[in-house]
């Protein structure tokens, strides 16, 4: 007989199976017609510019970071205005003390200037500068 | 339910202080932007407050709190105290050091996350549930992942942080998992309820015959997550590394708080788990698992953890390295403690703990107030140092004689309680392990001795003069590690009054 967990490892192979079998059957299906457009990266329909393995501003991950932070923030009140009837005063107070917590990280935040985006100067290659004089 | 979480909270008090000090650690430092000595002194007036609360709850008061979630019971009152004392320690010295005080870097978030590590560290102290344990370990780990790399212009010290926070997210992953196998075997996260579930028949009637293998894995992969956290061999790796890398008052504090912390959740772990109320009358009544003796596995990692820290800690030369191995060591030692499974045990570690608080902080100030002055941390470098400076040699050299174990300071008293509850536990072979592994560690200490007193200065051999406060503070702790070798019962006595833990008769 199954076990519990005996079940779930079942559903991993099917899982497994189901894909697999899902690409091999449209490999043989499919037509075969492709051009340069249909291979490209797909990215909402703009054109994709250069390589997407380039570095990106640290300041991406600060702002993710604070909205996650805020995100996570909402995901706590709602339960809570459901059922804050019940609770009453004693719940208020605790997610005051818990709103308050959050404040003083976002105070932080902003006066250690991490909200600001101030955009650095573009650095163009000094070839690129070198051919932009010729012409 | 309402009523419970009130009544939780007014043995919660030290949390809440450390908590409400860290948000306003973090409001002062936005508003007094240049004045760290001041947020400096403002946590040591909330550590200060935090200790009061924690002395209050000195009492023998054993309660579960918030549902089972936090216990507060002498155990973890012993270790609060303990991590309390070596924060202000720690705030102390970090006033004083060189290395941080340069100027460049911002300070006050320094103070704020060194309350926050304390916060977490209390936290394992009590955590009853396993998701509590899991979240105070993470809360400890990820400040300690940044204060490890807080000179970050020193690519040492950015090193130090990358490779703890590697080894730290495996081996929490790695308990996370064993958490997780624990849960599906008993359908509970709270130690107790674990316990009350395989006391009730043992886990062989819950699931299929396997389960029993199940758990022992479960147990293995928590004690990952733990021997990482206290550096026992196979999991030490990042140990030398960071604690080389990290500023020198962070080591100090990671060496002797975060082990004390990691070792409280440890044991409160596998003997309240574990813990068979049925066979309450024999002495050793922590039993193993079902058919499983795990005694036997912290029995070879505490022979591995101390046989490999003494053996490298030979060959090192930077004094900051040789002390981090001297702490993986000292991490063995204790272990064994951990093995006897007995009251006696348990009251040897604290009464350990104690000792080696004073003395590895000491022998860490020591290094860093030297370092202030020559600048370096090689053992080469302490040619002479006994002519040039001859209170802080001497200091230095007392708690090094106190690491080893050497009469008549306070090592001798932590090793002999110890070694005592091993005998009587018919221990005999893991005893004489250690004891040979002392005679190792002499070598090594007995090197730094050495180049101070029997070598003449190299270089530059004008005197080093100290000033006053570093040798009050000096005094704070050889004082302590003195008499605490000549007149010990007090600390005897706290200590097995406060084997008491939640949940154990």
């Amino acid at each position: 007989m199954l076990t519990d967990f005996g079940r779930v490892f079942l559903f991993f192979i099917i899982a497994a199976i189901f894909v697999a079998a899902g690409l091999i059957v449209a490999r043989l299906l499919r037509p075969h017609r492709w051009y340069p457009g249909k291979l490209t990266t797909y990215e909402c329909g703009e054109e994709p510019v250069g390589t997407p393995w380039v570095q990106y501003n640290i300041r991406f991950y600060v702002v993710a970071l604070i909205f996650l932070i805020f995100d996570v923030e909402i995901v706590f009140l709602f339960p809570w205005a459901v059922v804050y009837q019940n609770l009453g005063m004693f719940a208020f107070v605790e997610m005051v003390i818990f709103l308050v917590i959050l404040l003083v990280g976002y105070a932080y935040v902003w006066r250690k200037g991490d909200l600001e985006w101030d955009r650095p100067e573009p650095e163009i290659p000094f070839i690129q500068i070198l051919k932009r004089f010729i012409s | 339910m309402l009523q419970q979480i009130l009544e939780s909270l007014k043995l919660f008090q030290p949390e809440i202080v450390l908590t409400v000090v860290l948000c306003a650690s973090i409001l002062l430092d936005l508003i007094f932007r240049n004045k760290p000595n001041f947020i400096g002194g403002f946590v040591i007036a909330g550590l200060l407050l935090a200790g009061y609360f924690v002395i209050e709850q000195a009492n023998g008061v054993t309660q579960s709190i918030f549902s089972d979630m936090y216990a507060v019971d002498p155990f973890s009152v012993f270790f609060k105290a303990l991590i309390i004392l070596s924060a202000l320690f720690v705030v102390v010295f970090s006033l004083q050091s060189k290395e941080l005080n340069n100027g460049k870097r911002k300070l006050g978030e320094f103070y704020s996350l060194l309350i926050a590590l304390s916060l977490g560290m209390l936290l394992m102290t009590g955590a009853s549930n396993l998701l509590m344990m899991y979240l105070a370990l993470e809360l400890t780990s990820l400040t300690s992942y940044i204060l490890a790399g807080y000179k970050k212009e020193v690519p040492d010290s950015s090193e130090a942080s990358l490779k703890y926070v590697i080894y730290g997210s495996l081996s929490s992953g790695m308990m996370l998992y064993g958490i997780s196998i624990i849960y599906g075997l008993t359908g509970s996260l709270s130690i107790y309820g674990i316990n009350e579930a395989l006391s009730m028949g043992g886990v062989n009637l819950l699931a299929p015959k396997s389960s029993g293998l199940a758990l022992i894995a479960a147990n293995v992969l928590m004690i990952v997550g733990f021997g990482y956290k206290i550096s026992a061999v196979p999991f030490h790796f990042w140990t030398p590394d960071v604690y080389e890398g990290a500023p020198i008052t962070i080591t100090a504090f990671l060496s002797v708080a975060s082990k004390a912390a990691g070792f409280a959740m440890m044991m409160r772990y596998f003997f309240v788990t574990y813990f068979d109320a049925v066979a309450r009358s024999m002495e050793g009544h922590f039993t193993a698992l079902p058919g499983f003796d795990w005694t036997y596995i912290i029995a070879i990692i505490s022979v591995l953890t101390m046989t490999l820290g003494n053996l490298i800690a030979i060959w090192q030369n930077n004094l900051k390295r040789l002390l981090a191995y001297s702490s993986i060591a000292h991490a063995g030692y204790m272990l064994m403690g951990v093995v006897v499974l007995n009251n006696e045990g348990i009251s040897a570690i604290l009464i350990y703990f104690v000792v080696y608080l004073f003395m590895n902080l000491g022998a860490f100030y020591t290094v860093m107030l030297i370092a202030n002055k020559i600048g370096s941390e090689d053992i080469d470098a302490y040619k002479g140092l006994g002519y040039r400076a001859p209170f802080i040699a001497v200091s230095l050299s007392i708690f090094l004689i106190a690491l080893t174990g050497l009469p008549p300071t306070a090592g001798f008293i932590g090793k002999l309680y110890l070694f005592a509850a091993l005998i009587n536990a018919k221990w005999i072979g893991l005893a004489i392990i250690g004891v040979l592994n002392i005679v190792v560690s002499l070598y090594y200490y007995a090197r730094v001795f050495r180049n101070m007193f029997l070598r003449d200065p190299e270089k530059d051999s004008s005197p080093i003069i100290f000033q006053p406060i570093h040798i009050l503070v000096t005094l704070a702790l050889v004082i302590p590690t003195i008499l605490l070798g000549l007149y010990f019962s007090p600390l005897v006595d706290i200590a097995q009054a406060s084997v008491k833990m939640m949940g154990l008769m």
